[in-house]
């Protein structure tokens, strides 16, 4: 198991490689730069090129590449770059004066706080919701539960998102409008330091907005999932030697029947990460999705780049940690 | 006839099930007793009830859609019917236990084997789990694998199918129960394998003594086993003999057809098998006449306006036929 995590670790690489080099080629292939406007009004061409001369924008690509990536005294240049290697995401060309690095401290934790109150809604809501859906099958509740997923898996977060402000926080007045009740410092880095009703007030909708729909998608296939599992013959097995009904279910049917649900767990995970782009957005959060966007507008090309490289870090973890639960709910996957 | 104590009395069993094609008449009054410490065959063609019946002797067919009556299912004297689910399941897997036709499936694949076999000793005869691990080892070295006390850590996929089926056979002898019903166990296995568990329930059942009702379409593996044969034919019992009388002399067309179309050793190589034309009955309709009189070599007009009952026709011997097969007149 050791020697299959050290492999898995050792691929990242060749695949962080890769989507670092296509970030940066098509960010740069995109018309326009980062210092065509300061604010409404467009720059005369001789400070523009004093200023990609300061950033080293003027270099051929693969040397900026090589900068960005490995750090400039390696490539024997003049500049401050350490490269991404030695953990230097180098400066924001937006926000002068911020590093990369900088901008990440301060909106990533409230992503992760967001990101993880949402998967973990949806894993609550999501599994019982599909255990009893599928335990009471063809029943009101069934069918209640069923519909209900239905709808909320079909419902955009985009779309949800303002249904949500404008019902509960304009005509009901119960949270506010817009924000995020926590501030830095944070605990190890990411944890709120309060858990208090400033926090909770203003996370409740946002996390609903992100969370419902992998809640609803987790509950349809654990319900499916579960039905499927009821109906094998080691069920059968089970009842055979005169287990109680809840114990059939809950010694011999769950265990089986989560391997899909935790599968999924990966893309839902993946999808939670890029719907806080638009979930930060219109509930004005200061997190790392709003900020992404934002400087694929600017043409922030390190923030980009530094970024993107962050979701994949945290994606092929995701998936890395997805694949040893499997391995640790089904005794036949063994990895070797 | 048999002295020894009847400890299964099935009386005028039905079960049916409810499709959208309509009610599906899976057994339709079936009678027989199984005696302590004998072992019964019971043998039919796929869909004529052999397994339905068994299973709602244990009560595992799920209601909806199924729904059984009888007259009395009486085990050790008392009538299952009236028992409550709780009392059932102290029945069920104790007293009574069944191992199933596919062992590839019918183990939990996330759990160990030792858990799933210790299950039934501690949830029926409250064992600690030490002291169900060591019984759990006795039952594997009593089913023949080898290194038992090492294999209970193992999960079902590191069992080969005939080990897997013996390990089934392992949790259905956990608590020594009365009467244990074998629902095809050998026929997803390939020959050898099926004769070697065949020999071991025949080994452990003259040690230990239980009823065995072995439900199979085999007629050979049957003859090797049983005291006493039923021939089931679409949701009902046409012919119950003992062995030697059965395959000896059988009174019943059905009976006959099934033991003519097996292959024998001094049968010539280039003779054809004799084969039984046409299909079973749908179950769909409860017949009114002989649900075989169609594909009978023997029938009658009078098999067309009746259904016959079955009866005594010798000692330990009932037909349900008009015909006497012998002389190929009406009884």
């Amino acid at each position: 198991m050791a020697r299959y995590i050290f492999r898995r670790i050792l691929q990242f690489i060749p695949v962080l490689i890769a989507i670092s080099l296509f970030t940066f080629v098509l960010m740069q292939a995109i018309p326009g730069g980062p210092f065509d406007f300061a604010g409404d009004r467009s720059l005369p061409p001789t400070i523009v090129a004093n200023l990609e001369a300061k950033y080293h924008l003027d270099w051929p690509m693969w040397k900026q590449y090589l900068s960005y990536m490995i750090g400039d005294d390696i490539l024997g240049e003049e500049g401050g770059s350490r490269g991404v290697i030695r953990g230097d995401f180098g400066p924001s060309y937006h926000f002068r004066g911020q590093t990369v690095a900088d901008i990440i401290k301060i909106t990533l934790p409230v992503s992760a706080q967001l990101g993880f109150m949402s998967l973990l809604l949806a894993i609550i809501i999501g599994i019982p919701a599909g255990i009893i859906a599928a335990l009471n099958q063809n029943s009101w509740i069934d069918y209640t539960t069923t519909f209900g997923a239905v709808m909320f898996v079909s419902i955009p977060n985009m779309v949800l998102a303002p249904i949500l402000i404008w019902i509960f926080a304009l005509i009901l007045g119960w949270f506010p409008v817009a924000g995020w009740g926590a501030k830095p410092p944070y605990l190890l880095g990411f944890l709120p330091t309060a858990l208090n009703k400033e926090f909770f007030s203003h996370a409740i909708m946002p996390v609903f907005a992100l969370g419902t729909g992998s809640a609803a998608g987790i509950a349809r296939l654990t319900r499916a999932s579960l039905l499927q599992v009821i109906g094998e013959d080691y069920i059968r097995t089970a009842r055979a030697k005169g287990l109680r009904e809840r114990a059939v279910i809950v010694i011999h049917a769950l265990k089986n029947s989560l391997i899909p649900v935790v599968t999924i767990l990966g893309p839902a995970f993946a999808a939670l990460l890029t719907g806080t782009f638009i979930v930060e957005q219109i509930f004005g959060i200061n997190g790392m999705g709003k900020h992404f966007v934002t400087s694929v507008g600017n043409r922030d090309y390190q923030v980009i780049t530094s970024v993107t490289l962050l979701y994949a870090v945290v994606l092929v973890i995701a998936n890395l940690v997805v694949d040893i639960t499997y391995a640790w709910l089904d005794p036949r996957i063994r990895y070797d | 006839m048999d002295n020894r104590e009847v400890i299964l009395d099935i009386q005028d069993l039905h079960a049916r099930f409810h499709t959208q094609d309509g009610v599906v008449h899976a057994v339709n009054g079936i009678t027989y007793q199984v005696h302590a410490g004998e072992t019964l065959g019971i043998v039919g063609e796929s869909g004529c009830g052999k397994s339905v019946s068994m299973l709602s002797v244990m009560d595992l067919l799920a209601k909806p859609p199924a729904e059984v009556q009888a007259e009395a299912i009486l085990f050790k004297g008392e009538d299952l019917q009236h028992f409550s689910q709780a009392e059932m399941r102290k029945v069920r897997g104790s007293n009574m236990t069944m191992i199933f036709q596919d062992p590839m499936t019918s183990l939990n694949p996330v759990l160990t084997v030792g858990f799933q076999i210790k299950e039934p000793l501690k949830l029926h005869l409250g064992m600690s789990d030490e002291e169900a691990t060591k019984r759990a080892a006795e039952l594997l070295e009593l089913v023949n694998i080898p290194e038992a006390e090492n294999r209970l850590s193992d999960f079902p996929h590191q069992f080969s199918g005939g080990m897997r089926q013996r390990a089934m056979v392992a949790i259905a002898l956990a608590c020594n129960p009365t009467l244990l019903i074998a629902d095809e166990p050998t026929t997803a296995l390939d020959v050898t394998i099926q004769a070697q568990l065949v020999e071991l329930v025949k080994g452990i059942q003259a040690k230990l003594g239980m009823a065995l009702i072995w439900i199979t379409h085999d007629l050979g593996v049957v003859a090797g086993l049983a005291e006493r044969v039923i021939v089931m034919y679409a949701g009902f019992v046409v012919e119950d003999a003992q062995i030697d009388e059965l395959y000896g002399n059988p009174l019943h067309p059905y009976t006959l057809a099934l033991l003519k179309s097996l292959p024998r050793l001094d049968q010539r190589k280039e003779e054809a098998l004799a084969t039984i034309e046409g299909l079973p009955p749908s179950l769909l309709e409860r017949p009114q006449s002989c649900p075989f009189e169609p594909r009978c070599e023997f029938a009658k007009p009078k098999c067309k306006e009746s259904n016959p009952l079955l009866e005594a026709v010798g000692p330990d011997h009932k037909i349900a036929c008009w015909v006497d097969i012998k002389t190929g007149e009406l009884r």
